[in-house]
């Protein structure tokens, strides 16, 4: 739940989607999505998978 | 006719001229045929190294050239009212597979200019961009100074 949790990056550009870590999020923040280029938005992150039991 | 004087760049020169451009030829060939395309890129001067993203269709004639680790020369020229330089890099273009990429990898292509020549028109669910890596077995620069 900390420290190493995996993300899912999906880019809303050109719709790249990987897991990423804290330092790599940190990276496509500040330098854009590493595949197209362009900036990245914090809604870019998710939780890789929904939690399951609490849908609405 | 004036007198040309061509002169080796030094690493330096070579580094600076690389760092101040975004854009050079890729040059591939498969037997003997040749493939050029103008593509931008990213030059890291601390390891001598390229990055670049390379954009293609299905059936496009560059995925055509683009094997997982083809032989290549990437040029990049510029023209100035006294010289002439141009940078030569020769090596294999290696392609770096998404599932490897690491925060370092993001900060490099952060320096790399969007695709500029690319095609962005088409659909992008068509468009598929690989991401490579060339860490040229030569890479040398020349100085043609005009009178
Ligand atoms: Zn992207």
């Amino acid at each position: 739940m900390t420290g190493g949790t995996q993300l899912t990056f999906h880019c809303p550009t050109c719709g790249e989607s990987m897991a990423v870590n804290a330092p790599m999020r940190e990276a496509l923040l500040n330098h854009g999505c590493v595949v197209c280029g362009t900036p990245v938005p914090q809604s870019a992150f998710s939780a890789p998978e929904p939690n399951g039991d609490t849908e609405c | 006719m004036t007198v040309e004087q061509q002169t080796v760049m030094t690493g330096a020169e070579t580094d600076a001229l690389l760092g101040r451009h975004e854009t050079g030829v890729l040059s591939l060939a498969r037997g003997d045929e040749p493939y050029a395309v103008p593509i931008s890129y990213g030059y890291d001067a601390g390891t001598r190294q390229f990055c670049m993203r390379l954009v293609s269709t299905p059936g496009s004639q560059k995925r055509r050239f683009l094997t997982d680790a083809p032989l290549v020369r990437f040029v990049v020229y510029e023209e100035t009212e006294a010289a002439y330089c141009s940078v030569i890099a020769d090596g294999r273009l290696e392609r770096l597979p998404k599932s490897e990429l690491t925060a370092d990898h993001v900060k490099r292509y952060g320096t790399a200019k969007r695709p500029l020549f690319e095609m962005w028109g088409e659909p992008k669910a068509e468009l598929t961009i690989d991401l490579y890596e060339l860490d040229p077995e030569e890479l040398s620069g020349r100085r043609i100074e005009v009178d």
